[in-house]
């Protein structure tokens, strides 16, 4: 199919589906004007109901912890299959140490570099650790900390080259970083069965309103997750690094995948 | 507290995320065996719960609420998981595929580290959450974990055919989670809650509504788009063609069926109030389902390549559940049901001797196969009896779901696509004897220098005994074949009726006899016709010639295997289920 | 103006579909997907908006002030994981596809093509060097 044929068969369709759009639109509650009901009835019973200040953070590890497990394992799954895909190619042996590319000039750092990376590093951490531990009371979460906290690990890479990344990140704990904490939050749904609960019922006691311990259950999922997403993100990282380091045409590959 | 059958629940799911949670955190310190037993166990245990589900079901629907949080005050506030005997028998037989097709994969994956296996596993749980769920948006994130793990599996094996494959199917199904995304957030916005029950409640006061159909519109493209029903059937064949066998088995056997599964449960359950909605839904679905089912048929007959054969042939099955589902009643809704796990069975047995094939004989293409299967003619009687019940053999499950989807057809009248169906079934059939012909019997004229197949070498792990393959594939079809049929004629109205939340029905009705056989009788005539072509007189041979080529050469253009392609055809199929719903 | 975020995530679905359908290079490609995803986000994010509301986080407001819906915003969270997800795995195909193919091009880089009554690929024969291999 020609460009233009494929042109002509979107605006076609765009010709259908537009007056269905603004019907669409012109039925939806007026922008702004209200929320849905389940929406309002969370914001009136969560802060009393889980001691908990922040209603996101309350959905996601609570009353909709479930959705939060799912979306929990499909990283666990791009990762995991990020890591197959692109180790596939390179071979499982040699991610042990780090790789260097044939006929690539070291530049050294400059002082400046180093010096700003290692002051750095460690407040990125620190702001990270912050970021996880205040998911329930204030806009941060074991994703958003993981997040951070992983980025930080950059730092390294940054301020102490690529082999004394290499030196400090290991595949294999990344691994069973992220696998423990998927474990952890899986678990923390199936505990609670153990005492007669349902699955993921908040039976920890869940503290005062307002107070970083807060909340119960959700803390340990929210470590649960912050693990996962570190060691998930570190290890995209590492994969994507190697990956530039990978000679580009690879000698006949020792190890398979499949 | 939730009492003893319902608290089960949550475990199909729980258990294979716990275990490929431990499987990733232990991943190099697993030896070598491990994770195909592990794997192997937790696919049997998902498979022996959810069978105990779903006996337990049925008296009337376990529900679950996740985290204790009922519904207070009419309101859903948590997430549910709701079963329903159908949902708890077809999750059941998922897992069995699984466990079957772990035993076929036995040490085709080592020295990932259990890789495949924690993706096969994530695999499973979102499929079974899917089957379980009662909320928009915990289907949206299973669907959504499934597709990820598909993606990944998908080019497992880093052959350039299987990335661009892998590339189409990732971004074509990923418009599909936006999609469906986009129809939860407007049902959402419109009914205050997400829960199933909620939503249909809402949906029936609310009277005829564009945002209801808006949002239908965007979930039953997403859903379409799983289920590779035309115009968004481009992304299947070019990914499950490339996929390795075991994972093809999967997509085959279940993740496209549970596509128009959920269909099935959304346009029941959850729209099922809308008069808008089920209106529009014969029409659409129908109309659809008939095209879907003679386009694959047609595509398959063309394919040399088996896996791609195999994989237009599951597109026109998909198109014969969509009629089923298209006759919005009960036995059309539980002969469709039926049918999933029939075909599940039936085409996954059929990608397992294709596995065989690449492993044993290195290639996958019909001509270079030629009479390169005498060696190993337990396959090839696996493969001839899979091909006869793939076009209607009356022996089975699959032939019970073609038959109550017939019946359901003729009672109302649906005689076009009674006719659509049984050419589809027996398009497919005739393309699969007619490779198991070629392949274990020699027959065909010798293909010369034809036979260099102009493809990539292909060649699955092939030091596999051939009796660990061969077994998966011949449960499966005795599993098709074995299933009493009177159990299902038993229980089948009453499970439908739950499972569409209607009133029970007494009894379902079946097509009429002689229709299997006459496909079954069509399908061994175009086998016949492929293979002996040089021996006809060339009066017959001419003209089908002369009217095949055109139509050909036009289907084959369409499936090029550009992306670009694929995103325009989806924006048109979108714009027709919308102006089938603006119509109604 | 009741309308403006609604049609803003309709045009933004629309011109990400464009994109998709007209890119002649993957990363482009990659690029127009968020671009349709965003649309998701504009449209979920305004659904649950409410004038005056502040965010859902009862720590410097008492509870019981008017916020904006929580359900929506937990339902992007989940969303952006979905983008970062599906980012990740399509580049780490289109990396490997480069590698194979040499090329970024959706029309160099085609699945098995049709072609002919054999009805398959008329792509010449690629032995490639990552085959299962006999050892």
């Amino acid at each position: 199919m020609s460009p233009r044929v494929r042109i002509a068969l979107l605006a076609l369709a765009a010709l259908v589906l537009l007056p269905g759009a603004a019907e669409v639109i012109a039925g939806l509650p007026p922008f702004g004007s209200t929320i849905a009901q389940y929406g309002e009835r969370i914001n009136a019973i969560t802060p009393e109901a889980r001691h908990v200040a922040n209603m996101v953070s309350a959905i996601n590890f609570d009353l909709r912890g479930l959705d939060t497990l799912g979306e929990e394992f499909m990283l666990l799954a791009a990762i995991t299959g990020t890591v197959v895909l692109l180790r596939g190619r390179r071979g499982e042996g040699n991610t042990g140490h780090a790789m260097r590319r044939p006929g690539r000039a070291v530049i050294p750092r400059s002082e400046a570099v180093i010096l700003a990376c290692r002051i750095a590093g460690p407040l990125t951490a620190l702001f990270g650790l912050y970021v996880v531990l205040h998911a329930t009371v204030t806009p941060g979460g074991g994703f958003q900390g993981g997040v951070i906290l992983a980025s930080g690990t950059l730092l390294i890479y940054l301020g102490e080259g690529y082999a004394g990344w290499r030196q400090a990140i290991h595949s294999h704990w990344l691994d069973a970083l992220e696998g423990g904490g998927a474990l952890l939050f899986a678990l923390c749904g199936l505990v609670p069965m153990l005492t007669g609960a349902a699955f993921m019922q908040n039976i920890l006691p869940l503290g005062i309103f307002r107070d970083l311990f807060s909340g119960g259950l959700m803390l340990v999922e929210n470590l649960g997750v912050a693990l996962a997403v570190t060691g998930g993100f570190t290890q995209l990282f590492l994969e994507f690094m190697e990956e530039t380091r990978a000679a580009d045409e690879a000698e006949e590959p020792g190890e398979e995948s499949a | 507290m939730t009492a003893f059958p319902a608290a089960l629940l949550p475990l199909p799911v729980a258990i294979p995320l716990v275990i490929c949670a431990a499987m990733l955190a232990t991943a190099h310190l697993l030896p070598a065996r491990l994770p195909d037993i592990l794997a192997t166990l937790s696919a049997l245990t998902v498979a022996v719960l959810c069978g105990v589900i779903a006996v337990r079901a049925a008296d009337g629907p376990l529900v679950y609420w996740f985290g204790g949080w009922e519904p207070r005050d009419g309101l859903h506030l948590g997430i549910g998981f709701s079963v329903d005997e159908a949902s708890g028998w077809v999750a059941a037989f998922i897992g069995l595929l699984y466990a079957l097709t772990f035993v076929f994969a036995w040490g085709f994956f080592d020295r990932t580290h259990g890789h495949f296996h924690i993706l096969m596993l994530l695999f499973l749980a979102a499929m079974v959450g899917f089957c379980f769920t009662r909320d928009m948006f915990n289907l949206f994130v299973w669907f959504e974990v499934m597709s990820v793990a598909a993606f990944a599996l998908t080019a497992y094996h880093l052959a350039e055919s299987g990335l661009a494959g892998a590339i189409n199917f990732t971004v074509v199904n990923s418009l599909a989670g936006f999609l469906m995304l986009g129809g939860i957030g407007l049902i959402y916005a419109q009914t205050g809650t997400l829960d199933f029950e909620g939503i249909a409640a809402a949906v029936a006061r609310g009277g005829r509504d564009p945002v209801v159909a808006g949002a239908f519109c965007l979930v039953a493209g997403a859903l379409m788009i799983k289920g590779a029903i035309v115009p968004f059937q481009f992304w299947l064949a070019d990914a499950h063609a490339v996929a390795p066998s075991p994972v093809s088995v999967i997509f085959s056997g279940a993740m496209v069926s549970l596509g128009l599964f959920g269909l099935a449960k959304v346009s029941a359950v959850v729209f099922g109030a809308s008069d808008q909605v089920q209106h529009a839904l014969p029409a659409l679905l129908i109309g659809l389902g008939c095209f879907t089912a003679l386009l694959g048929g047609w595509m398959a007959l063309l394919q040399r390549h088996l896996k791609r054969m195999l994989a237009f042939s599951t597109i026109s099955h998909a198109g014969i559940m969509l009629t089923g589902l298209g006759a919005l009643s009960v036995d059309g809704t539980g002969g469709m049901l039926v049918y999933v796990v029939g075909h599940g069975l039936v085409k996954g047995a059929l990608f397992m001797v294709a596995g065989i094939l690449l492993a044993t004989q290195a290639s996958i293409d019909e001509i270079a196969l030629r009479g390169l299967g005498r060696g190993i003619w337990p396959a090839g009687i696996a493969m001839a009896l899979a091909g006869l019940l793939l076009c209607g053999l009356p022996l089975g499950l699959l032939d019970q779901g073609t038959r109550l989807i017939q019946g359901a057809l003729a009672q109302q009248g649906h005689g076009i696509a009674l006719v659509a169906g049984v050419i589809g079934a027996a398009l497919t059939g005739a393309a699969v004897l007619r490779a198991a012909g070629r392949i274990f019997l020699g027959l065909g004229p010798d293909p010369g220098d034809e036979a260099g197949a102009p493809s990539e070498d292909e060649r699955e792990k092939a030091n596999r005994p051939l009796w660990l393959m061969l077994g998966p594939c011949c449960a499966l079809l005795a599993l098709d074949m074995g299933v009493p049929a009177g159990l299902i004629e038993h229980a089948l109205p009453r499970a439908a009726s739950a499972f569409m939340h209607r009133p029970v029905v007494d009894a379902v009705s079946e097509g009429p006899g002689w229709l299997p056989w006459a496909s079954v009788a069509a399908a061994l005539a175009g086998a016949g016709y492929g293979l002996l072509r040089n021996h006809l007189p060339a009066l017959l041979v001419l003209p089908v010639r002369a009217t095949q080529s055109a139509p050909t050469r036009a289907l084959e253009a369409l499936h090029s295997g550009l992306i670009g392609d694929y995103a325009a055809w989806l924006a048109v199929g979108v714009a027709m289920i919308a102006a089938v719903l603006a119509m109604a | 103006m009741s309308v403006l975020p609604y049609a803003v995530a309709a045009w933004l679905f629309g011109i990400g579909l464009y994109g998709i359908a007209t890119s002649r290079n993957f990363i482009h490609l990659v690029g127009c997907l968020g671009v349709c995803q965003s649309a998701t986000y504009v449209l979920l994010l305004g659904l649950g908006y409410r004038w005056g509301g502040i965010a859902p986080i009862f720590y410097d407001h008492p509870p019981g002030t008017p916020a904006v819906d929580p359900v929506m915003q937990a339902l992007v969270l989940t969303d952006i994981v979905v983008g970062a997800t599906l980012t990740a795995l399509l580049l780490v195909l289109t990396i490997q596809a480069h590698k194979r193919g040499g090329s970024l091009d959706p029309e160099k880089l085609r699945p098995m093509r049709a072609g002919g009554t054999s009805g398959r690929g008329q792509g010449a024969s690629r032995v490639s060097d990552r085959e299962q291999s006999t050892s």
